[in-house]
């Protein structure tokens, strides 16, 4: 899922200072599972950022409300309402249900709450580790299912650098080296000869290098009519 | 009542049921009766049902925001000189057995109260 940190609150309060009525909206899917976006932190933030201590002027008035997903411009469109008087919307949403609500609710001011951070998962409740970078050419099948693109600060494909010392990356903070884990690994599937294949250059077009990547499935919209996935 | 709602625009086209990603929604056609049915585990709540269904009767916003289920109804102990609610009887069965005793319905507030009446009497006979 999409992790997202809540950013400082000064920042918010620089950034909403100066409206007069703000709807500070959650996001019901991946913030609401890594707690930091959802109904719930949304209130919160409403209920920290109405103090007056913030705020050398009058605060502005907060309206909280939340969406299933902020990141689909059609249900936006049809399912948000927009309060009266409101001049300025706190998303707590991804930067992609940011700018889909900025994109839809044009000209009004749309500021982002979180910093999107990472494609994680949560390996036991209430933390969550980045596992994936979205780099379009997946190789986890030659790497024992760990990815050295995300879990690799280097993003190494061919074995582990100087710095891996005790199994742990020289970065520090007990990150573990992840190519040591897929060698660990691959020696459990009784598959350490994929160790010995060498990757060249990635290609990093897949990965978004190339500009903005976008897919169109067949049955809806664009895709409506053709039978094919087709990628643009 | 089901969260997947349609309206009288309905007319059975089952576009909903083809394009579901999911597979949440089904049909059944029996005694010349045609049967939508919705899984609510399966569901994603992603609208594409929403979105192709082409006599607009889907009512997604039953999806989006609903209404509470009730779960369970289990009876409550409540303190018995405030009436604060504490527990479930089932919980203080448990309660009771591990601390091997029986628990009498206080609240904190009471119980120190009930601790302290029974402590100064003592006292003053000590005197």
């Amino acid at each position: 899922m999409i992790v997202g940190d809540l950013k400082p609150l000064e920042e918010i309060v620089a950034a909403i200072k100066d409206y007069k009525q703000v709807l500070v909206l959650g996001c019901g899917s991946c913030v609401t599972v890594c707690l930091s976006g959802g109904e719930k932190e949304a209130e919160q933030l409403s209920r920290e950022l109405s103090r007056i201590r913030h705020y050398q002027g009058p605060p502005p008035k907060f309206v909280v409300g939340s969406i299933l997903r902020q990141c689909e411009r059609d249900l936006v469109h049809t399912y948000q309402e927009i309060p009266p008087e409101t001049d300025a919307v706190l998303s707590l949403a991804c930067g992609a249900g940011v700018q889909t609500l900025a994109d839809e609710l044009e000209p009004l001011p749309v500021i982002p709450a979180l910093n999107t951070t990472f494609l994680g998962a949560s390996d036991k409740p209430g933390s969550w580790t980045e596992k994936c970078k979205g780099c379009g050419n997946c190789i986890l099948i030659h790497t024992g299912g760990i990815c050295p693109v995300a879990r690799c600060a280097k993003s190494l494909f061919n074995g582990p650098c100087g710095g891996s010392k005790g199994g742990y990356c020289e970065v520090g903070q007990g990150t573990p080296c992840a190519w040591t884990q897929i060698v660990a690994r691959l020696k459990k599937m009784d598959r350490l000869h994929c160790y010995e294949d060498l990757h060249s250059f990635k290609d990093w077009r897949p990965g978004g290098a190339s500009g903005v990547r976008k897919r169109v499935r067949a049955g809806l919209g664009e895709g409506s009519g053709t039978n094919q996935s087709k990628d643009s | 009542m089901s969260y997947f709602r349609v309206n009288d625009n309905c007319n059975g086209c089952l576009a909903c049921v083809e394009n579901c990603p999911a597979s949440a929604l089904d049909f059944g056609d029996q005694d010349g009766q045609r049967t939508l049915k919705h899984n609510m585990t399966k569901c994603a709540r992603c609208g594409q049902c929403w979105r192709v269904c082409p006599q607009d009767a889907i009512e997604f916003q039953h999806l989006l925001v609903g209404e509470w289920d009730e779960v369970i109804s289990l009876d409550l102990i409540q303190c018995r000189v405030c009436g604060e609610v504490l527990y479930s009887p089932a919980y203080q069965q448990k309660m009771d057995s591990k601390l091997n005793s029986t628990s009498e319905a206080l609240c904190p507030k009471h119980r120190q109260n009930a601790a302290a009446a029974k402590l100064l009497p003592s006292k003053r006979r000590q005197k």
